[in-house]
């Protein structure tokens, strides 16, 4: 380990090349799934911008979007479970928005309560906010959507929804969209704008706070085994990871990705073991006389996997500051780069191994290594 | 056994001693058909331990590939190597190459006229790699250091190949042969790319090496100003090999 990391040292403009690729590697892929996750973050917002910790919904429901009805009876399957609060009804649906311009939009939907405590309430407004949206019919969109939804002025403006005027009482920023901007409203409005597309005795999604978040898992195991047949549970965490894991594999984007990072290795694996071998090749002779010595061959390759190792390790160490930048960097175009631990754990493992596996693929440098080539 | 009736069997027995290596009858030829060229005529030769032996012959005489058999990193095509391993003669192409490695891991030493220093290693480290990677770790500081300081290395432990002189990476490469305290040292050319001063600090490490340590040293040069420093002169040219008299 030490001969490796000090022959790696003293020959560091040799091994530089092996090391930028390693690390351009670990860029790739740990940017590439941060800006998928990233990207796919819009998809569990209506879960992620409210403070419930379970969500009941729908048999398989697989993600926030594509909850169906589900009755308001089953209120009482969840009231009175020891750490939980009170569920609240919540409403989510598509529906079509009337553009003040002219012209349609698929919009979605998502009616909660309002008052303090609510659960489903988005926890981005502000009181005055929400007392706005008490009033029926009253509507609030994020910025990002006002000129997709034809507001350009939006505080006043009376859109329809369904066919029911509607009144934007505000915006919320940060809360982009990708198939259907959301527009937030409170249960009544919801179910008024719905009508019969939602029955009255049916809610979308049943929400509550649990005291912990081991109760939260407790219960919503409990919930989907008690009710397997005609409902399901999840933990608001639960939930938001599948909601985006189904449209991350459902558009194939996943696969697109996966390709990207996959070249992005090929490249670093394929520089990096040239750059082994090479380095493996100039030591040959010094390597030789080792040989000669009676050193076996086996502790010469273990060098080069122990420096394949190292060139990872450094790597990574140089790919994470640089990761970290160009989030900061995206974040300044207002795109999302999830860098959560485990994207930066993985993306270490995936390339400490592409590295060991350019390691073993510069090995034959080790069988040309020949002490009767010292000889004169 | 030796035929002292053949033309290449020069070696004389030494009286009392017994030889720790025999090269008998060794063949080597290089080439095929009308390219091929005999380089070893049945050579045979013994080395006994704290003997100096100088191999002389012109340039392309075959001096390092009799080198190259006996020291066990090239086959002969005929004849036979016999080493003295715990007590028992065995020949050294008859092994597996497991053995091999591990006869020359156990008992020999090599220096080359290139030092072939791993730049990276500071001269103490290049004895300690060798112990250290031939699983030998008993006591290995307090060994590279008696050694470091009987070449008068001690100075120099701290430093690369980079910041050494010929001389100096020279006697490193000495002290790295004979860290493991080998039987044999197979010296090859060690002396050519160094000035003469140097290259007679050398012969007196290596003469030391075979006097005081008991080692069998065989030195291949074409050099005769080293002739003082040997015991034993052996003579190699068109593939027949002669012990030839020392000068007074």
């Amino acid at each position: 380990m030490r001969y490796a990391l000090q022959m790696l040292w003293h020959e560091r403009a040799r091994y530089t090349a092996g090391v930028l690729a390693v690390a351009f590697s670990a860029v790739l892929i740990a940017l590439q799934v941060g800006l998928l996750l990233g990207l796919f973050k819009i998809t569990s917002i209506p879960i992620d911008y409210t403070s419930a910790d379970l969500w009941v919904g729908s048999t398989a429901v697989p993600s926030v979007d594509l909850g169906k009805p589900i009755p308001k009876t089953f209120l009482s399957r969840l009231a009175g479970l020891p750490g939980v609060s009170m569920p609240e009804m919540y409403i989510a649906n598509f529906a079509n928005f009337t553009k003040p311009t002219g012209g349609t939009e698929l919009c979605f939907l998502l009616g909660s309560l309002l008052d303090d405590n609510a659960a489903g309430a988005l926890t981005l407004l502000t009181k005055e906010q929400r007392d706005a949206l008490t009033m029926p019919f009253a509507i609030i969109v994020d910025e990002s959507d006002v000129r997709r939804l034809g507001l350009h002025a939006p505080q006043g403006q009376k859109p329809k929804i369904n066919g029911k005027e509607v009144t934007v009482v505000g915006t919320v920023r940060g809360l982009k969209s990708l198939a259907a901007p959301w527009v937030f409203c409170s249960l009544y409005t919801a179910r008024q704008l719905l009508g019969p597309l939602l029955p009255s005795d049916h809610v979308t999604y049943l929400l509550a706070r649990c005291e912990s978040p081991e109760r939260a898992r407790e219960v919503a195991r409990y919930l989907r085994e008690r009710y397997a047949d005609d409902m399901t549970a999840y933990t608001a965490e639960e939930f938001s990871f599948g909601s985006r894991w189904y449209w991350l594999t459902r558009t194939k984007a996943g696969l697109a990705i996966g390709y990207a990072a996959f070249l992005g290795l090929i490249v670093g694996m394929v520089i990096t073991a040239q750059t082994l071998y090479s380095a493996t090749v100039a030591n040959a002779r010094e390597f030789a006389i080792l040989v000669a010595l009676g050193v076996p061959r086996w502790r010469i390759a273990w060098l080069v996997v122990t420096q394949a190792f190292w060139i990872g390790v450094i790597g990574i160490s140089l790919a994470y500051p640089v990761c970290l930048g160009l989030k900061y960097l995206a974040l300044q175009f207002a795109t999302d780069v999830d860098l959560r631990w485990q994207i930066l754990a993985g993306t270490a493992v995936l390339t400490v191994a592409m590295a060991l596996l350019s390691g073993l693929f510069a090995l034959r440098s080790v069988r040309q290594i020949e002490p009767m080539t010292l000889l004169r | 056994m030796l035929n002292p009736g053949e033309r290449s069997t020069c070696a004389m027995p030494r009286t009392g001693m017994t030889p720790v290596l025999r090269g008998v009858r060794l063949v080597k030829t290089y080439g095929d058909g009308d390219s091929r060229r005999v380089v070893l005529h049945e050579c045979s030769l013994e080395l006994y331990p704290g003997q100096l032996v100088l191999l002389m012959g012109p340039s392309g005489s075959g001096k390092s590939t009799l080198l190259a058999v006996l020291s066990g990193l090239l086959e002969p095509d005929a004849g036979q190597v016999l080493v003295d391993d715990e007590g028992q003669f065995r020949d050294l192409w008859q092994m597996n190459a497991a053995e091999r490695e591990n006869y020359r891991r156990r008992h020999t030493g090599f220096i080359f006229q290139g030092y072939n220093l791993l730049p990276a290693l500071t001269a103490r480290q290049q004895l300690e790699v060798v112990l250290h990677w031939c699983g030998d770790r008993y006591d290995v500081r307090r060994r590279v250091d008696e050694l470091l300081e009987r070449l008068g290395l001690l100075k120099l432990q701290g430093k690369k190949p980079a910041q050494l002189s010929g001389g100096e990476k020279q006697r490193v490469a000495i002290a790295r042969a004979l860290v493991k305290n080998p039987n044999f040292v197979f010296a090859d050319e060690p002396t050519s790319a160094l000035d003469w001063e140097n290259g007679q600090r050398v012969m007196e490490l290596l003469q030391a090496a075979a006097h005081d340590r008991r080692a069998a040293v065989l030195v291949v040069s074409h050099d005769h100003r080293l002739l003082p420093y040997v015991d034993v002169y052996y003579h190699l040219e068109d593939g027949y090999l002669e012990e030839r008299g020392l000068p007074a």
